[in-house]
């Protein structure tokens, strides 16, 4: 199974993690929610998968390009 | 059997070995790889039995050369889009690569003259291995090439489009380049030379979609607007895009039958954008709410994703939407972004399509990263080309405009008629931000404080301010948007010029 490394686009803080590992999302579903800009900016699925790790904790700061998530696809 | 008849027949044979291109075994090997051959492609591009060839019977300019280079590899001619002309070079991959010759580029050149001065656009399936060896080998064989010194004079007096079908080097690349809308199929490479030329001359492996894939150029370079899986589906685009286009730059788009506008809900609108200004939403939903049904064309939607462009009718007349993505990092707009809508400019200037400009934008995207990759000189080239456009140009602020971000999106006179929603906050930056710029307080350093300032600095930013002062025109009800710019297409009509441009951005280079 191919992994898919989903990086932040932003940086910003980690606001909500709103999926689990294990759980099968959709392209372009929201994964998280950053903080950036006074700005809620939502982290979204590439591609089809299930969540495979989670590399950032809830309130965590990210940079651009860090990676956040992991997906199987 | 007549002189005639033997003369028919043997014209026939001819036609027909020349028809079959370099052969049925090349040709059944791309069958059995789903692949179009040349001449199929045409077919599905072009309106039944419209196309009429040009250089059936060219060859190699190569004794040698002759029997192995029917038609020299490229099949060109003309033919009818939804029953407006077109000129087309189709590469014929199976006949030595496609490889661009001295007899193949008088076909091209032949092509490009004829297409300009009749006001046609062109088509470039490109499939094509690069220059032909031995042909430009030696200070002769390169000497031979640029004989037209407006080969590559990219001046928009009709729209180009290119398909990379296969592998494109060299010429093939050169023109994509030229191009207004270019579509890939997956598995195809466009890139300066081969992987392998490549490899030899860097001293190292090569790998052909790292070097020039569809990811590359879909995600990374924005050179390539759209990628698929199949020939029928880039040639699908191809039509679908030139839908959208004049023939010519001396004309106005198509006009397609209007909706009725009771299909128009316009309370959609309502649902799409939250008023919350902290909550994100997808602009191209918006966009599609205020056109017409399903004639949003999104173009380069997997670059610069924080920038939409896109094309779509308006009571039935082609509209091009430039709009800030808040789904994308907040709407910030990076250096990416401006090259994305300053390519879009050219193009909508270049043909006469009047501009839509929608902001909800904190501004341009700061930071090291950005300055790196010339955020500065991005955004004045887009500045520039905003006000070199003589297109009607339209501005509606939806939400946040601040900064220098106000004028890029066509902020006061940047635009024919501004309008800002009951939404709007429009001011220097962002108050959220502005207080701890200006006064050093944050909201947790010391939280009454921060809410007074932010209070007085969020003061007189409302849409009514903006309009107080007249820089801008209008206070929408979201739901009144579309109506408004309805009302504004039929009064900014530049009807002096017949609805057309000056043209001032038509030979921008758009690939920066």
């Amino acid at each position: 199974m191919p992994e898919v490394k989903v990086e932040s686009e932003i940086t910003g803080t980690v606001w909500k993690i709103e999926t689990g590992v294990g759980q099968s999302v959709a392209e372009d579903d929201v994964i998280m929610i950053l903080e950036s800009m006074k700005m809620e900016i939502p982290v979204l699925a590439p591609e089809a998968g299930k969540i495979v790790s989670f590399h950032v904790d809830e309130g965590a700061n990210v940079s651009e390009g860090q990676l956040v998530v992991t997906l199987e696809t | 059997m007549s002189d005639y008849q033997r003369l028919i027949e043997d014209h026939e044979a001819k036609k027909a070995r020349f028809l079959g291109m370099g052969g049925l075994e090349k040709l059944s090997k791309r069958k059995a790889l789903g692949l179009l051959d040349a001449r199929e492609r045409i077919d599905r591009l072009f309106d039944a039995g419209s196309f009429t060839e040009t250089g059936l019977f060219a060859t190699s300019h190569l004794p040698e050369a002759r029997d192995r280079s029917p038609t020299d590899g490229k099949v060109c001619g003309f033919g009818d889009i939804d029953g407006r002309p077109a000129a087309i070079v189709s590469c014929d991959l199976t006949v030595m690569g496609a490889s661009s010759s001295l007899n193949n580029v008088k076909k091209m050149a032949h092509i490009r003259r004829t297409a300009t001065r009749n006001g046609m656009p062109i088509i470039f399936l490109n499939e094509t291995s690069g220059a032909r060896i031995p042909d430009t080998m030696g200070a002769q064989g390169t000497g031979a090439l640029g004989q037209d010194p407006t080969q590559f004079l990219r001046d928009r007096q009709s729209p180009y489009v290119a398909a990379c079908l296969g592998p494109s080097f060299g010429t093939g690349t050169w023109y994509t380049m030229l191009s207004d809308f270019v579509v890939m199929r997956k598995g195809a490479i466009l890139a300066v030379s081969s992987p392998r030329v490549t490899s030899l001359a860097i001293g190292e492996a090569v790998d052909a979609e790292e070097l020039g894939g569809w990811k590359l150029h879909t995600e990374k370079t924005g050179l390539v607007d759209y990628a698929v899986d199949t020939d029928e589906e880039a040639l699908d685009l191809v039509r679908k895009f030139l839908s959208y286009l004049p023939s010519h730059a001396g004309q106005t788009p198509p006009v397609a039958p209007a909706p009725e506008e009771s299909e128009i809900d316009a309370e959609k609108i309502l649902s799409i954008v939250p008023p919350q200004r902290q909550k994100v939403y997808d602009v191209r939903k918006l966009i599609a709410a205020v056109a017409d049904p399903d004639s949003m064309f999104e173009l380069k939607p997997r670059f610069a994703r924080v920038a939409t462009t896109a094309l779509t009718r308006i009571g039935g007349r082609v509209v091009g939407f430039v709009a800030s993505n808040p789904m994308f990092k907040a709407g910030a707009i990076d250096p990416d972004g401006c090259d994305k809508i300053t390519s879009f400019l050219v193009l909508c200037d270049s043909f006469n399509i009047p501009i839509v400009i929608l902001t909800d934008t904190p501004g341009f995207l700061i930071g090291i990263d950005g300055e790196r990759k010339k955020a500065p000189g991005k955004i004045m080239n887009f500045m520039t080309a905003l006000q070199m456009c003589t297109v009607p140009k339209f501005s509606i602020v939806t939400r946040k405009s601040y900064g220098q971000a106000y004028l890029n999106m066509g902020g006061s006179r940047n635009s024919d008629e501004m309008a800002a929603w009951f939404t709007a906050d429009v001011g220097f930056m962002d108050p959220n931000i502005g207080v701890n710029v200006v006064y050093g307080v944050t909201a947790e350093s010391d939280p009454q404080k921060f809410e007074e300032l932010k209070a007085e600095i969020g003061r007189e930013t409302s849409a009514y301010d903006l309009a107080s002062i007249y820089s801008s025109q209008a206070v929408l009800d979201p739901r009144e948007t579309r109506d408004w710019l309805m009302r504004m297409l039929k009064y900014h009509s530049r009807a002096m010029n017949g609805g057309k441009s000056e043209r001032r951005l038509a030979s921008w280079p758009t690939t920066f």
